[in-house]
């Protein structure tokens, strides 16, 4: 009988214990996807229940198109209202997982008679999957090591910020789906290289197709596999279960991969498909290199096998570089090379480079997210490493590749969030393993193994995995236990309040309605977003083209039900610049490309009144600059700055900025709000001119502009700042 | 003051006496017709003996006639009529609760009201104008039998009118002045001795138009569709409203681009112009909960409800649950705004149950009157929870058409039974109550729980039955790790 | 006769300076090897509101007691432009021209254009002629991409006849280094394979890379960031922002603090005494304690509204 550190009860059969850890888990399991689901209803409950942001106004469109009118229809939609006047061909243009779920998910509930309208499956659907999430980081992490990490990982990956910021109720975007398919794929994916399954294999291609239907970050799974893959080979680690894994998975995914119009032949075509494609022929050649090596023994022909098959491996690989140089394998698109030329995007596709959420990470981003999973991550990197089966060499890659991705692109921080906390909950998991071990070793005994698994010890709910003790010795006395436990609870409460302190400050604000708090503390809704669109919805003709900067693209077409010039799809970029250069032109300039184009309404957004950042003429220079692309010779971004350099709204204004459409819009008749006082910018802290004049006829071209005097927002500090710069800079 | 905006209540008083006792002549001894300026509502009082008297409506007038009632003056209950329609005019020929002795007198109000009735004009302003409205009519309340003395009164809510028509050919009947302003009364007559005027010959010779040009300092509203769905509920013992509205600012249509600012400089010196409308008041019933106002693109956050507790059974009618409900954007003439709003009440505030046969007897309400404001069309739903038998209702006043359909909703089998219901220009006076009996059994009480314990069931059975069945080909081998 | 002759050459002078015509320029351009050294007068010749040609003119400021770093970095750029450009055959060449103008040669033209800082390219495009836009006004050229030659020479390709023909020059001593390394290394690489072999090389590496990525390294690499603030601060105020100091300590307190996890996690438990080993139980906890606060304290200065705290 071994010491024991504290009483462990010993008339248990091991049945008893075994079912009663199974009810735990359970339990534990669904508490963990309660809590998950209820720490994104903030929005919900400060708010309402409402589709946030820019995309998913676009999603939640497309699937009423979808709810309404079926699938067929859904699938054959062109959206003449999009891109006006080129239109938009939808169906061939979404990854359509999202409204699919959304829809199946409707119709299911339809037809049980529960009348469940269609915007609160798509404002609870990222909630509802965070739970799925959860569960799979469980599955995931139980292969990794055992169940009581994989319960860890999933309660961390069920309140990490860094998952919530994409799944709140409302944030109906590719995120919400995507996340779990991932981590769900990546499960199947280890199960079936554990294995050897084809059965796992294919059920991993099926749910890869689910992915590639659902989101644009598919290609991450694209090309983590085949790393794996290869790093397997080249580790000497080729096995029979891996090929059967990889070939299964491989095959079934990409033909059903093309099934999905958006992505059709891309994955035989493109750069990014190509690794996934070449680790498929690498794994024929090793397999057949170790078919022949099997049955033939002469030394010099293995000698020439292993020429032969890096001879034909090279050759591959030239023939790729050769089909990329002529054009037939389309290079890196602009979105992924910007990933590892990072300077590439600010330089020849501003539109991506405006886009906050693809700005690089700070420190402080990390931390908001994962808070202390960002030191416990390492530390179970290095515990994988210590027993460096084939399944831990794919967390390790994980870590490392996304901990890239996540510096360059805020935006990638959701991949890089799942790996940490099955990292971090490894770490944990080990850790308590070792302190809540009851077992004491024997002391001054050397070198002696724990004591034969047997009794007691067996029974204790924190049985570790025999590998991991059989090295170690353990830990002698309770206090010793007691203040690492303790301290251990400590982080992870104090994990918890930051979570939530997080989630429901910086990242559950609509931001279609925003919030500000009066001297007194009361709440105002500030919301002049949905008034300018529901006026544009009720009054004005149904085909009125409405002109506003890409970013309410969407917002437009979802909320007011109009034609628009340009949209979050920021497909062409040419119109892009038009609009760029209509609000950047004078009058005179913008008046005819407005006529042109049929532009009945144009709609600003100017937050000069109440001290609203996000607004049209913080984002002006990127119009201009976008604008410039397109025509240099009549767009010049140093035009818009005062002689010494400066961005200037008041009267030292430049005088290409006076006179552009952009600025008279907004300042048109701002003035006037202040009485005979100084009028002042609230955003920009200048003062703002007198006397603009907009001389548009006003037959045609409306103005709305959300100038209501409300309070200044007094809260919004770093937090919420740091949010609202996701969505644009 | 009760705002009547886009309804011109029109009174016609008529003093009837009976010229021949027995026979079916009369002779109105004074008619006084009071047109309440606002939207269009018209009161007729006529005063009549013996067993049928007619009152005549010009066909103009008729067509905008939403409801007609008659009553003894003085007196609350309605008396009946029907309508005979002829090339010029209507006739609506009234019982009278008793007959008229020779040479008596009765006073017959003869009200009918007028939706659509004005019309803005000019029929474009600009934010900070005037608003002005027309309304027509014929100038001689018409009668098949000769009339004293008849006069027409025509009163707006301020004191200010554009103008009037000056009658023509009026000579052989005007003792002073065919039409005489005083304060916000324009009153046309007396004019005496009129003939029986419903004759072809009359109304060419003197019948004639009027149109009073005045102004209006409310908004004029018009709700041109309303949905209205009531669900009765026994499980949650609940009566849930809800309204979808699409309102319309019938105004003169905004010229020019409204401007934020100038509504804004209105507001702060307190003369809004009378064209906008900011807000709307509602009166809910007492003690509702859950009250919701949305629109397509989701919550509206600008209302203010305060509830009004429910009074104790069997008092009277408590007071009203006002909600101030405020649009997205304050509604310009011209202007659309469609939003929904409902709430959840109390069934038992609703709804009586008789022990001895069964019968659940449930109150609806027709509309929620908006004050001033018509409502052209309606569609009421009432919904009866799942298994209601023996469906039947009573209408204070018929519907354009009514049926018995079947509602599916939530964890329904077979569906409930639902009433549905079509009307046209509705005002204030038609909120009134639909009273709908019917019958549930115990069974089709608990019929929805069983269903779904029963599918849990199913689902718990169907779930262990494939956890204990091996499907796989080969034998399960032992985990490889 | 002589005063005649001064006059002469006064009035010629002056035609002379009025107008400096086109081949002027041209022989000018060829003597400054493409550049043409301006001053007041020939800066109004080359602008001159008839010009069938187009130009590119650096305003610089390269004498030593102005210390204009930047002019000093850009002038080599724009001299190799405009080298290129003297390559092009001579129809072409002539129509467009390269011009630099020193602060201290033409302070008034400075003055005139209103300039307060340099390096600046005006661009000038033709008014006259067949190529003619129909504007006279010049387009200044951000140095958005920076002072190299290369997105100078692209930019002005667009108001040049043919685009100019430039060539980044090829940089033999960085590709022999490339080279050299890449033989080195691998030369290296058999040398220390048994230590690439080890696993703990690649967890160090791994770590190391994951460490420094998550401790913002990128952010500073894209944005360029500083090393430290320009009043020695090495701590950037504001959320979104950070200096190349801080990826070094975040880096440090998160490898500390993971290392401590490792401590308790797996160096401890073997440790044979049991005094010795709470000891060290007590200084990792302790660690782990005082180090977190740190980082707590440290994201309070970046994101001065978060509410909690620990010991510091």
């Amino acid at each position: 009988m071994p010491s024991l550190a504290y009483p462990v009860p010993t008339d248990l059969s091991p049945a008893t214990v075994k079912n009663t850890a199974s009810l735990f888990r359970i339990v534990t399991l669904a508490l963990i996807s309660g809590a998950a689901i209820a720490s994104r209803l903030f929005s919900i409950i400060n708010f309402e229940s409402v589709i946030h942001e820019f995309d998913p106004w676009f999603n939640y469109r497309a699937t009423r198109v979808l709810a309404s009118k079926g699938f067929y229809e859904f699938w054959n939609w062109f959206d003449p209202t999009a891109w006006y006047p080129l239109g938009r061909v939808v169906g061939g243009t979404v990854y359509p997982g999202l409204m699919a779920t959304s829809g199946v998910i409707y119709y299911l509930l339809q037809a049980l008679n529960l009348p469940v309208d269609i915007r609160n499956i798509c404002v609870l659907l990222a909630p509802g999957f965070s739970a799925f999430t959860a569960w799979a980081t469980y599955m995931f992490t139980k292969e990794m090591k055992d169940e009581s990490a994989g319960l860890l990982a999933a309660a961390f990956i069920g309140i990490a910020p860094g998952y919530i910021s994409r799944s709140v109720a409302g944030s109906y975007d590719n995120e919400a789906i995507a996340i779990f398919l991932l981590m769900f794929t990546f499960y199947l994916w280890i199960k079936a290289l554990k294995l050897g399954s084809a059965l796992y294999g294919t059920i991993a291609a099926v749910f890869y197709f689910y992915m590639v239907a659902a989101w644009g970050g598919y290609v991450f799974i694209t090309n983590m596999i085949p790393v794996h893959a290869l790093v397997l080979i080249f580790m000497g680690r080729f096995s029979h279960r891996l090929y059967v894994a990889y070939c299964s998975w491989y095959a079934i995914g990409t033909l059903s991969s093309m099934q999905v119009p958006f992505v059709g032949f891309q994955p035989v075509s493109t750069s990014e498909h190509m690794g996934a494609l070449g680790v498929f022929g690498l794994l024929q050649l090793v397999a057949f290199a170790n078919l022949v090596r099997s049955h033939v023994s002469s030394q010099n022909f293995q000698k020439l096998l292993r020429i032969a098959v890096v001879a034909i491996g090279a050759l591959g690989a030239s023939a790729f570089v050769f089909l990329t140089y002529t054009g037939k394998i389309a290079p890196w698109t602009g979105r992924f090379y910007s990933l590892w030329d990072t300077g590439y995007a600010k330089k020849y596709i501003p539109i991506i480079a405006s886009v906050s959420e693809h700005q690089p990470t700070a420190w402080p981003s990390f931390f908001m997210d994962l808070q202390m999973l960002m030191f416990l991550f390492p530390a179970g990197v290095i515990l994988c490493f210590r027993e460096l089966r084939d399944e831990h060499l794919f967390v390790i890659i994980y870590a490392v590749l996304s901990s890239y991705f996540a510096g360059v692109m805020v935006r990638l921080m959701l991949t890089l969030t799942p790996v940490v906390c099955v990292s971090a909950a490894i770490a944990l998991s080990s850790l308590l393993d070792v302190y809540l071990n009851p077992v004491e070793p024997d002391e001054e005994q050397d070198a002696v193994a724990q004591p034969a698994k047997s009794g007691p010890a067996d029974a204790a709910p924190s049985t570790a995995s025999s590998k991991s003790t059989s090295s170690t010795r353990g830990i002698f006395g309770i206090d010793t236990r007691l203040v690492v436990v303790f301290n251990t609870l400590w982080m992870l409460s104090f994990f918890v309040f930051h979570c939530t302190y997080v989630t429901s400050t910086a990242y559950s604000s609509p931001s279609v309605v925003l919030a500000s708090q009066g001297q007194d503390g009361s709440q105002h809704i500030i919301d002049d977003f949905r008034e300018a669109y529901y006026w544009l919805r009720q009054n004005t003709e149904e085909d009125a083209v409405v002109m506003s900067w890409w970013d309410y693209g969407y917002q437009i077409a979802g909320m007011a039900d109009r034609p628009t010039l340009v949209d979050n799809n920021t497909w062409n970029n040419t119109h892009i610049a038009t609009v760029g250069k209509a609000m950047s032109s004078s009058e005179e300039n913008a008046y005819p490309i407005l006529r042109k184009h049929d532009v009945e309404y144009v709609l600003v957004i100017f937050g000069g009144l109440i001290g609203y950042s996000g607004d049209d003429i913080n984002k002006f220079l990127w119009m201009v600059r976008i604008a410039q692309g397109v025509w240099p010779d009549e767009i010049q971004e140093s035009n818009y700055f005062t002689p010494r350099g400066e961005y200037r709204v008041d009267e030292n204004a430049s005088k290409t900025m006076k006179e552009s459409l952009m600025y008279k819009m907004s300042y048109y008749r701002f003035a006037d709000l202040f009485g005979g006082n100084q009028a002042v910018d609230r955003v920009r802290n200048q003062h703002a001119p007198k006397n603009i004049e907009l001389g548009l006829p006003r037959r045609g071209v409306h103005v709305r502009k959300l100038d209501r005097p409300y309070l200044p927002s007094q809260e919004r500090g770093h937090a919420r700042a740091g949010s609202e710069e996701r969505e644009r800079l | 003051m009760p705002m009547k905006w886009a309804s011109v209540p029109l009174a016609l008083l008529l003093s009837v006496t009976s010229a021949l006792c027995g026979s079916s002549s009369f002779e109105n001894t004074a008619i006084v017709r009071t047109v309440e300026l606002g939207g269009a509502v018209v009161h007729v009082t006529t005063t009549t003996a013996l067993k049928t008297y007619t009152v005549a409506l010009g066909k103009a007038d008729r067509e905008k006639t939403s409801l007609v009632e008659a009553k003894v003056k003085g007196q609350d209950k309605l008396l009946s009529y029907t309508e005979r329609v002829e090339k010029d005019v209507s006739l609506f020929d009234v019982t009278l609760p008793k007959p008229l002795a020779g040479n008596k007198t009765v006073n017959i109000v003869f009200e009918n009201i007028q939706t659509h009735a004005t019309t803005p004009w000019p029929e474009t302003a600009e934010q900070r104008d005037d608003q002005g409205l027309k309304y027509t009519t014929g100038l001689f309340v018409l009668s098949p039998y000769s009339t004293l003395v008849q006069r027409t009164k025509l009163k707006a809510l301020v004191p200010r009118f554009k103008s009037y028509t000056e009658p023509k050919n009026v000579d052989a009947f005007v003792g002073d002045a065919a039409v005489t302003k005083a304060g916000a009364t324009v009153v046309y007559g007396p004019y005496k001795d009129i003939p029986a005027s419903t004759n072809a010959n009359f109304i060419e010779k003197y019948q004639q138009p009027i149109t009073v040009h005045y102004y209006h300092e409310q908004p004029v509203l018009e709700v041109r569709t309303l949905k209205r769905a009531v669900e009765i509920s026994h499980w949650g013992a609940n009566i849930n409203t809800q309204d979808d509205i699409t309102l319309y600012n019938a105004g003169p249509k905004l010229k020019g681009h409204f401007s934020r600012l100038e509504h804004q400089m209105q507001g702060y010196m307190n003369k809004p112009a009378p064209h906008i409308l900011p807000a709307l008041n509602l009166g809910l019933p007492p003690g509702i909960r859950n009250a919701y106002y949305y629109d397509t693109i989701g919550n509206v956050s600008t209302s203010k409800l305060r509830v009004a507790p429910l009074a104790p059974k069997g008092a009277q009618r408590s007071q009203f649950s006002l909600l101030e409900l405020r649009p997205r954007y304050p509604l310009l003439g011209g202007w659309n705004y469609s939003f929904t709003l409902g709430w959840d009440a109390p069934l038992e505030s609703s709804a009586a149950y008789d022990k001895k046969t069964g019968t659940y007897t449930v109150s609806v309400p027709i509309l929620t009157p908006i004050p001033g404001a018509v409502v052209t069309d309606e569609e009421l739903q009432i919904i009866l929870p799942e298994g209601a038998t023996d469906v039947n209702y009573a209408l204070p006043f018929p519907a354009l058409s009514a049926e018995i359909g079947t509602h599916v909703t939530f964890l329904d089998t077979v569906g409930r039974p639902s009433i549905t219901l079509r009307y046209k220009n509705l005002t204030v006076k038609n909120a009134q109550d639909i009273y709908v009996t019917y019958k549930v059994s115990t069974l089709a009480h608990i019929k929805k729980g069983l269903n779904v314990a029963a599918a849990v069931f199913i689902l718990f059975a169907l779930g262990g039955i494939a956890r204990r069945v091996d499907l796989s080909i080969t034998p399960r081998k032992k985990k490889v790790q | 006769m002589k005063s005649l002759f001064y006059f002469l050459a006064l009035c010629l002078g002056l035609a002379y300076a009025q107008k400096i015509g086109q081949k002027e320029l041209i022989e000018r351009a060829a003597a400054g090897n493409g550049v043409i050294a301006l001053d007041a007068e020939t800066f109004d010749a080359l602008t001159s509101q008839k010009r069938t040609w187009s130009a590119t003119i650096q305003f610089t400021a390269l004498a030593a007691n102005r210390g204009c770093m930047p002019c000093k970095q850009f002038d080599p750029a724009f001299n190799s432009v405009a080298k290129a450009w003297s390559t092009v055959s001579a129809d072409k060449r002539e129509l467009h021209f390269f011009a630099t103008l020193d602060f201290d040669k033409a302070p008034t033209v400075f003055q005139k254009l209103g300039l307060a800082s340099a390096p600046v390219v005006f661009a000038y495009p033709a008014t006259e002629g067949p190529r003619k836009t129909g504007r006279t006004a010049p387009t200044k050229y951000d140095f958005q991409d920076g002072f190299d030659a290369a997105p100078l020479a692209q930019h002005l390709s667009k108001l040049t006849p043919i685009p100019i023909p430039y060539r980044d020059p090829i940089d033999w001593a960085k590709h022999i280094m490339t080279a050299g390394a890449i033989i080195g290394s691998g030369i290296l690489l058999r040398a220390v394979a048994p230590i690439l072999l080890t696993r703990w090389t690649w967890a160090f590496a791994g770590v190391i890379l994951s460490l420094v990525m998550t401790s913002g390294y990128m952010f500073t690499r894209i944005r360029h960031s500083p090393y430290t603030g320009k009043d020695g601060s090495w701590i950037a105020g504001g959320f979104t922002n950070q200096y190349g100091q801080e990826v070094h300590v975040i880096a440090f307190v998160y490898g500390l603090l993971g290392l401590a996890f490792i401590m308790l996690t797996v160096v401890v438990p073997m440790q044979t005494s049991a005094a010795k080993q709470r000891m060290q139980i007590y200084l990792w906890t302790a660690v782990i304690m005082i180090i977190y606060s740190v980082l707590v304290s440290l994201f309070r200065v970046k994101n001065r509204a978060y509410p909690y705290r620990l010991f510091i």
